[in-house]
């Protein structure tokens, strides 16, 4: 087949969904990371003096100075040590006490080795302590009972060793479980937006139709009506004729919003697409009183035999859009010459309309293309019930622009 | 009965929609038209009232129409047509089956509703059935008996020796034919004429029985004058 600009159209609603998901992820996350660095923010300068700041031993000590009658601290660091609370002692090798400094009375004065082990990393007495250990001393710096909460970390290098490997994976994987849930929420709250805005148009259109009823019917009477004058007559099948294209209208926006959200429950039953083009495309020559349409139909043989699931008032109404758009952009010749073609391919099968009219415009084609959002535009509305019908059935569609002139639009479907 | 002697109740809680409708029946020629606004009253009027056909819109003030059409379907036997102004009513209208006659979809013409009418009211009270004349078809050369399924020489010449017999299949393909005549009627429609019970695969053997039709009726078979091929499509009696 020669090459030709075509596109084909597809739904992405599940990327738009994972889409939204990740945008959502990444906002829920920048905000969550914004709220704790606030919190942490307010809560340090909260918290500022409340944190555990001693004073180190090897400090104490170097305050500390050999003197006649022993040891001797700085006035500066004794008063240090009485504002922050805290209390310092110095043992020897042997556990002795060689000096101390606001030290509890309950405290003993010698400790055993036993006893030093138990309290380097935990209490002494219920005394928080921290050890500084030298060759032959050890400085003890100690708070109040009930200030600190002490609680040591250990893993095993096996362990380490297995979160370095995969705690990547294991992040990354949350944040697949976070943009999935976020995906989910994201759908159903955008159903429930699509919902309403469904049953809102759903509504408008049923309540233009009555009063439109009326319009039609008396407009219809008074182009009727011999009693009036030819130009009022004229101007009631004006408003006749207006009031059918408001009609057509109506129901082209129900139907749209509905399949543009997967909304419009499809009638599915099995039948063969060759004769649902047969019979759109008999109705059309049988229509055409002037006999300017010509349509060709060419089942491929054994497309003939292929039988699909589809809703078959919905597949019949794509097949009329699209004769009826070739019918209305005819263009150069006077006739309309249509062909609709049939064939299968592997997997699946490709029904193709061509016509001889003028064409889709570069701008038609870029609206065709563009996915997002329903266009407002008369021109490609068909066309655009067209493209959902098909997608509906899950089936692709392409539109494009013959070289020899004329339009086509080819759709395929699965074979089933 | 005359057609138009048939009584019709519309049911619809529009009073601007009753008029408009009520004045095209009276116009259309029908004598007698009742109305009503609600289910309540549409019980009542087609107690007091029995009609022939009742105009049902489907969304009423005291409720649905189609559970209206279900109890009034067990009182009485008018025919009933559904006035509908959602598209969704028509899957249901379309699919359930609920022995309805025919639906109109609002906004509809004047003619589209009094033809819908009038074909309901002919077909359940069988008014202006075919004559047998009718049951002829004329093929200038040839007339075709669908009464007596036989086909014979137009004109004055030796009829006993010009009538051939129509086989039941023959009979059915020239049936739905002359029914569209003029009109295309599509190899499908025409296999589900002839096959009533399903037409999956019968187009070779259609051609089959289109030939030896046409060797019936046409002068020159292999350049038909009558039952003509639409390539594609189907066949076209003329």
């Amino acid at each position: 087949m020669k090459k030709e600009k075509v596109f084909y159209y597809r739904s992405g609603k599940l990327a738009r969904t994972f889409r939204y998901g990740i945008f959502m992820t990444l906002g829920i996350t920048l905000l969550v990371g914004v709220l704790n660095l606030a919190i942490l923010l307010v809560s340090l300068s909260v918290y500022k003096n409340k944190n555990i700041i001693y004073i180190g031993g090897g400090e104490i000590r170097a305050a500390l100075s050999m003197t006649e009658e022993g040891y001797v601290l700085g006035d500066e660091m004794a008063q240090r040590l009485a504002e922050e609370k805290q209390w310092a002692m110095l043992l020897d090798g042997e556990g002795s006490e060689l000096w101390s400094y606001r030290k509890p009375a309950e405290l003993a004065d010698s400790y055993s080795r036993a006893d030093i082990a138990r309290m380097t990393r935990w209490y002494l007495d219920g005394y928080p302590v921290w050890l500084r250990v030298w060759e032959d001393e050890i400085m003890v710096v100690g708070m109040e009972k009930d200030t600190v909460w002490k609680y040591p970390i250990e893993f095993s290098i096996p362990w380490i060793e297995f979160i370095k490997q995969v705690g990547l994976y294991f992040l990354m994987l949350n944040l697949v479980w976070i943009v999935l849930l976020s995906a989910f929420f994201t759908r159903r709250f955008m159903r429930t937006r699509e919902r309403a805005r469904i049953e809102w148009i759903a509504g408008i259109s049923h309540d233009i139709r009555t009063p439109l009823s009326m319009v039609m019917g008396y407009a219809d009477t008074l182009e009727r009506n011999g009693e009036l004058s030819e130009e009022a007559r004229q101007q009631a099948a004006v408003i006749r004729n207006q009031s059918v294209v408001m009609k057509e209208l109506v129901e082209d926006l129900n139907l749209t919003s509905q399949l543009e959200y997967s909304m419009q429950p499809l009638r599915m039953e099995r039948l063969r697409p060759a004769q649902a083009i047969r019979s759109v495309a008999a109705a059309f020559l049988n229509d055409d009183a002037e006999g300017g349409l010509q349509i060709e139909v060419e089942i491929g043989g054994k497309a003939e035999q292929l039988t699909m699931r589809a809703d078959e008032q919905l597949l019949l109404r794509a097949f009329r859009n699209l004769i009826l758009n070739s019918i209305k952009h005819g263009g150069q010749s006077e006739n309309v010459e249509i062909q609709i073609r049939m064939w299968e391919a592997r997997r699946r099968f490709l029904i193709r309309f061509e016509d001889n009219g003028i064409g889709y415009s570069e701008e038609i084609l870029h609206r065709l293309r563009n996915r997002k959002k329903m266009e407002a535009n008369p021109n490609i509305r068909g066309l655009e019930i067209v493209k959902k019908i098909v997608l509906a059935h899950g089936g692709r569609v392409r539109f494009g622009n013959r070289k020899e002139g004329g339009s086509f639009c080819e759709m395929w479907f699965l074979r089933s | 009965m005359n057609l138009y002697e048939h009584k019709i109740l519309l049911v619809d809680d529009e009073p601007a929609l009753r008029r408009m409708v009520g004045g095209f029946l009276t116009k259309a020629g029908f004598r007698e038209v009742v109305f009503a606004g609600s289910c309540l009253e549409a019980e009542d009027a087609c107690r007091r009232e029995n009609p022939n056909l009742i105009l049902l819109d489907v969304m009423l003030p005291d409720g649905d129409g189609f559970a209206l059409f279900e109890r009034l379907h067990r009182e009485t036997a008018a025919s009933v047509i559904f006035l509908s102004a959602r598209d969704e009513d028509e899957n249901r209208l379309r699919g359930l089956g609920l022995g309805a006659d025919d639906y109109i979809t609002k906004p509809f013409l004047p003619e589209e509703l009094i033809l819908r009418v009038t074909a309901v009211l002919r077909r359940v009270y069988r008014i202006g059935q075919e004559t047998e004349k009718s049951r002829v078809v004329d093929l200038g050369d040839r007339l075709i008996d669908l009464g007596s399924g036989v086909v014979c020489c137009n004109g004055d010449k030796d009829e006993n020796a010009a009538e051939v017999t129509l086989t039941a299949k023959e009979y059915a393909i020239i049936e739905k034919l002359s029914e569209n005549r003029g009109r295309i009627v599509t190899i499908d429609a025409l296999c589900d004429a002839v096959w009533r019970e399903g037409n999956y695969g019968y187009e070779n053997t259609l051609i089959v029985h289109i030939r030896r039709l046409r060797e019936k009726i046409e002068e020159d078979p292999s350049h038909p004058k009558h039952l003509l091929t639409v390539r594609g499509l189907g066949y076209k009696l003329v």
